[in-house]
Parts: C-alpha cells; structure tokens; sequence
C-alpha cells in the first residue's frame, strides 16, 4: 500500500525572494513516496552567514509524515538553529507542532501529532550558519512515514563565497559593540554597519552608472540646447514655434512621465534600444530643453553693440556667433549650467522606475531585500560626493561673474552718467518754446567760457 | 573735389515705425574728406552713418559705395563692411579679447591673414594709437579713452577705405577726450576718409573739411567749417551753434 511509485518530471521550485540566486531543482526520477516535489531553497547568496533554509513538498494521500531529518553537509553550524513548520491543506494554513533534535550534522523535527496526508509543508530551519566557501552542496533528508524511513533524493543548493565587503558584514555582525549599537533603532535603520560596509562596493558600481549616463547625455543636451536656442531666435516662425513648442512641452510636462512614454511608447513600437541608450537620450532631451533657454536668456544678455561691433568688421552672423558672442555668453552661462548638470545627475534616480541599474536602482534592491534604510543613506552619500563639489564650483563661478560683469558695469555707468548730460542738454536744445530766450541764453554763456 | 565719389547717396529715407527720422537725404562723400555731421539729438545724424554700413535697414532711396550699391539685397553686406571702419560711442569692444585680440580677431576670420601678420599690424595699430604698451590688456583693464582708442585700431587694422565715427567721444570722462580727437587728427592728416558725427566743435572747426548740419531727418546746411560756422545762412544752424557755444 505504501509502496507507490511515481515517475516525476523534473519540479522547480522558484526562489519567491527578489535577487535570490538560489534555486535549488530536483529532476531525478526515483522510487520515492510519501512526499512529491521536495524542494530547498536559502535566504543567502552567499556563505558565512546565518541562513535559512526552506523545506517544501507535498505529502502523499496515504503518507503522514512522523519526523524529517535534514543532513547537512559537513561544516555546517548548525547549533543557533531554530525552526517553523507550517502545511496547507488546500487553501488554510495548519500550523504544526514539533520537537527539533540537533546532531552534529542533522537536525530532526519531530511532529506531534504526525503530518496529515496531502497536504503541502513548508519547513524552515532558521540560523543555519553556512561555510564562508561558495560553490554547489546538497542536503539529504529522510522522514518517517507510517513507521518506514524513506529518504528523498539528496537536494542541491549553492551560494557564492562572500566578497569583502560581506565578510567584513559577517564580521560586524558577530561583534558586540555592533549589535549594541544596532540597539538603537534609529541608528539600525539608517545607519547599519553591516549594510553600510556591504552598500558601499556595490552602489559604486550604480554610482558609476549615473555618472555615465549624464556624462553621455549632458554633452548631447549641451549641443541639442544650443540648436533649439538659436531655433528659438530665429526669423522663421515655424522654426521659431517649433522649437518654442519643444521646449514647453518637455519644460512643462515631468521628466518621469517622459521616462515612461520613451520606455513604454519604444518597447510597444517594438523598438529595442538598449535601456541606457533609451535613458541617455532622455535625459539629453528633456536637459536639453532647459539649456536652450538658459542659452537663449544668455545669449540675448550679451549687448547689441557686440553684434554691432562685429557686423560693422565685415564678421557674417555664424563668425560673430562663434568668436563674439559665444565665448561671451559661456562665461555668463556656465553657473546655470553647472547647476543645470546638477540637477540631471540628481535625475538620473527617476531611471529606476523603468528599471535602469543606477545607483538608485542598486540601493532599493538591498533595501527591499534588507527592509533597512541604510542603503538609501549611502546612495545619498554618493549623489553628494558629486554635487557639492559642483554646487561650490557654482558659487564661485557666480562669484566671479559678479566680479567681471560689475566691473564692467562700473564703466557702463560712467559712461551713461557722461552721456545724461548731453542728452538732457540735447533735449533743451530742441526744446521749441526755449528758442526765442535762445540768443540770450547763448550770450551768457560766451561770454563764460571765452 | 574731383574723381568719383566714395560714398554716394540718393533719397535715403529710413522710419522707425510712423517715426520718420530722415527724410529723402543725398549726400556725397569724396575721398579723403572729412565730413563732420552735426545736429541736435534726435535728428537723423547717427541713423545716416548707420545706414551706410546698413546696420541700420534703410527705408529707402540708395547708397553707394565705391562701385557696389549697398542697398541693393544682392550685396554680400558683410564683404562691404570690411572696408568700412565704424568706432561707436559705446567702444563695443569684445571683454573676452585683449586689446590685439580685438585688433586680430576679424584680420583673421574676415580678412583670412596669417597669425603673425595679424599679430604684426595690431601691434602696430595699437601703437600708432598709443598704446603700444597695453596690446596684452582686456578692455575691463583699460580707461575708457584707451578702450575707445582699441576700438579705432580694430577698425583701422582692415585697412578700410572710409571710417564712421559716431559720437566716439561722448561716453568720454573730459580728460580722456583729447587722446581719442588726437588720434583721430593724425588719421585724417593721414589722409583717411572719415564721416563723423560728434558735438566736439573744436575738432570739427579744426579737422573738417566739410560740416554738415542736419536737423529733423533733413541737410539742414553745409559747407566748409568756415562757413557754417561764421556765417551760417540757416537760423536753426545759428540757433543750434549758439546753444552749443
């Protein structure tokens, strides 16, 4: 009766933990009954750490399971373990009671009452403290069913070495003053050691992803900007609208719900660009629209008389353009756009919502994974290594244009405080009722100069 | 006065809007005169020599110069210009430039000159205005009669064949006047061709060689310094001097 056999295919069991490498599959046809579909999966992707390990199959109509005895490989610690037992059966969830008897290599759960038939368990071994060494292991579990032992074929799991920075997290974890300090909530939930050690590497990585994606797409809004400002200024009233509804629209609508028309309207297209490459255009795009403005907005601050001064040299428009009021423009432009840059690098986070790895994107993974903030507070860390440097850089180029721009000004000044007087005097001049006092005012003042 | 005119214009009128500021001016200009345009303000004088260089769109009539019709549209203006040197009231020399790199800048863009060429005569137009010491100054670094002085180095370093000069003095302190007036004697006993509005009598009564007094958009007068100035036949021109007196 209890003898039954079953041939079965190959049963995977999905990790249901984001980024969880390890799935563990069994695919090997054999002579086993009492539980279908048995199963391991971990917590850890990688070793020396505390770990949990879950258990799931599916017992047999005939077979109530009285113990189960999972035999870990050697070098397992397995002396913190703790566990939970749960099964369903149908839709409700049946806890269950059980006794756990820790060997040097195996733990048993021993369930009193005994397992119902059919019914589908979930049994997790809490703490298991996995070897630090990586690679491919397998457990082997056998359970009492109806007075027999049975064993399920021997279930494989894996994980990788630790790298550094997740050793250095083992460490901490183990050290007193660290879990002291973890003590505090405020500090555990922003401030982990653990997490901040294991943060710091990999959102590098992320880090040097945003930098990337703005250092492509700055240059390209740079240039881009410039068209659509000199579009902007130009005679023709198609270019000019053209280029002016451009810009209100991508100034007048958010950067995210840009990001989601390109990513989602391309892929609906069936354009296929690579994510970066969708997220770099963008970026240039909607930067863009904001450098043309501030291009615009400088270069119509730049005098008249320049324009004058080159035109009169015999200097065609681009020539004037290029040598005179460009450079000139740069100087008056560049605080603006530094902050402009600033402010897309700071952009760049948005990219996650589309899934683009940047160094939000980095953050959040540990963050959904650890349920700790930690990481967030090293992502910001990132974002300000960049930008307060610039927004220094910022204040001392506006400094400095202040500087040059008010010493102009100083002789501007002068200039018209020299011009007034000729011009009021023009106006007396022409002044009509004045001309019949004329000659007398003239006589006067003959006769006080010479 | 003999030979073909250098400037020649025909019925030039020019609006602002309804504001018509010449009204149907012909005016010639032969080679190496020195034409000083006067008048009060508002009354057309700097609006005529910046329709010569057609900075100013002229509403109407023609202009001449040399043998090329400025105000006909097929003229490459730009290619006219070179030859015209204009100094402004207001210097409009370009702050990111030193003082030769204002004099070099449209030798070697315009005029296609080599580097050292172009180096050689803004060294030696800054010279020939005195400031032979300041080639490596930006204008910000300079006193407005110095920047003034780049300003007519710049343009004299194209060789142009006439300059216009407009009211290049006004934006003056008093004390940095006569430098820039020098400066502009030695050019016209150089024999250069030079239109100049300005309210300096004293360099129109000296300089000159011919005064024109323009009021309302019209020639109101003109003749040699001499006579528009002893015995001016117009009562607004004995009006206007006897102001400026």
């Amino acid at each position: 009766m209890l003898t039954r056999s079953k041939r079965q295919g190959s049963a995977r069991v999905g990790a249901h933990l984001v980024l969880l490498v390890l799935v563990a599959l069994l695919a090997v046809p054999v002579a086993a009954f009492g539980i279908q579909n048995p199963g391991v999966v971990t917590d850890q992707d990688s070793g020396g750490a505390p770990t949990r390990f879950e258990f799931t199959g599916v017992t047999d109509p005939d077979a109530s399971i009285q113990s189960m005895t999972f035999t870990f490989p050697e070098g397992f610690d397995l002396t913190k373990v703790s566990h939970r037992t749960t099964s369903l059966q149908g839709l409700t969830r049946v806890p269950l009671s059980a006794t756990q008897e820790i060997g040097d290599r195996s733990v048993k759960l021993v369930f009193t009452p005994s397992v119902e038939p059919s019914s589908s368990v979930i049994f997790q071994l809490y703490d298991v403290v996995t070897p630090i060494a990586g690679g491919d292991y397998q457990m082997e579990v056998s359970y009492e069913a109806s007075g027999q032992v049975r064993t399920t074929p021997p279930l494989k799991f894996s994980y990788a070495t630790p790298s550094r920075a997740e050793a250095l997290s083992r460490y901490l974890d183990q050290q007193p003053w660290v879990s002291q300090y973890n003590q505090v909530k405020f500090l555990n939930l922003f401030f982990k050691p653990q997490l901040i050690v294991v943060a710091i590497p990999l959102l590098f990585i992320g880090w040097l992803a945003s930098i990337g994606l703005v250092l492509l797409a700055f240059p390209l809004a740079i240039l881009w900007g410039l068209l659509l400002s000199f579009m902007k200024m130009a005679r023709l009233r198609i270019i000019k609208w053209t280029a002016g509804a451009f810009v209100n629209v991508i100034r007048g609508t958010p950067l995210f719900l840009q990001i989601f028309i390109a990513f989602i309207g391309l892929r609906i297209a069936g354009l296929r660009a690579s994510d970066y490459v969708t997220a770099v255009i963008v970026l240039a795009l909607n930067s863009s629209a904001y450098l043309a403005e501030i291009f615009r907005a400088g270069i119509q601050s730049i005098n008249k008389g320049q324009f004058e001064a080159a035109a009169s040299l015999g200097m065609t428009y681009p020539q004037s353009m290029i040598n005179v009021i460009i450079p000139q423009t740069v100087k008056r432009v560049l605080p603006t756009m530094t902050s402009e840059f600033i402010l897309l690098f700071k952009d760049t986070s948005l990219l996650m919502a589309i899934g683009v790895f940047e160094l939000m994107m980095y953050s959040n993974t540990i963050v959904a994974r650890t349920g700790n903030l930690t990481p967030f507070v090293v992502a910001g860390v990132y974002y300000l290594i960049v930008t307060v440097p610039l927004i220094n850089i910022v204040g001392r180029l506006e400094r400095r244009l202040a500087i040059s721009e008010g010493a102009q000004g100083a002789i501007s000044d002068k200039a018209k405080k020299e011009k007034e007087p000729t011009l009021a005097e023009g106006l007396t001049r022409t002044a009509g009722p004045g001309g019949v006092q004329a000659p007398d005012n003239d006589e006067s003042r003959k006769g006080q100069r010479r | 006065m003999s030979g073909q005119p250098i400037i020649r214009i025909q019925n030039l009128r020019k609006s602002f809007g309804d504001n018509e500021v010449l009204k149907d001016i012909d005016f010639d200009v032969e080679k190496s005169e020195v034409v000083v345009i006067l008048g009060p303000s508002g009354s057309g004088k700097s609006t005529l020599l910046r329709c010569i260089n057609r900075l100013e769109e002229p509403t109407g009539g023609h202009i001449w110069f040399e043998d090329t019709e400025i105000t006909d549209s097929k003229t490459k203006i730009n290619e006219v210009r070179e030859h015209i040197g204009m100094v402004f009231q207001s210097f409009n020399l370009f702050p990111h430039l030193t003082a030769k790199g204002n004099v070099m800048l449209a030798q070697r863009r315009v005029l296609k000159r080599p580097k050292d060429e172009a180096t050689r005569i803004a060294v030696e137009q800054l010279t020939r205005v005195g400031l032979g010491d300041r080639v490596d100054y930006y204008p910000a670094q300079l006193s407005g009669g110095q920047q003034q002085r780049v300003a007519i180095a710049r343009a004299l370093a194209m060789d142009p064949h006439v300059m216009l000069f407009d009211e290049v003095t006004s934006a003056l302190d008093p004390e940095l006047v006569r430098g820039v007036l020098d400066v502009m004697k030695q050019l016209a006993a150089a024999g250069m061709t030079m239109l100049v509005v300005t309210h300096e009598m004293g360099f129109a009564r000296d300089v000159a060689t011919r005064v024109v007094f323009m009021e309302g958009g019209v020639i109101v007068e003109e003749g040699t310094p001499q006579e528009v100035f002893d015995t001016p036949k117009s009562e607004r021109t004995k009006d206007f001097l006897g102001h400026i007196r």
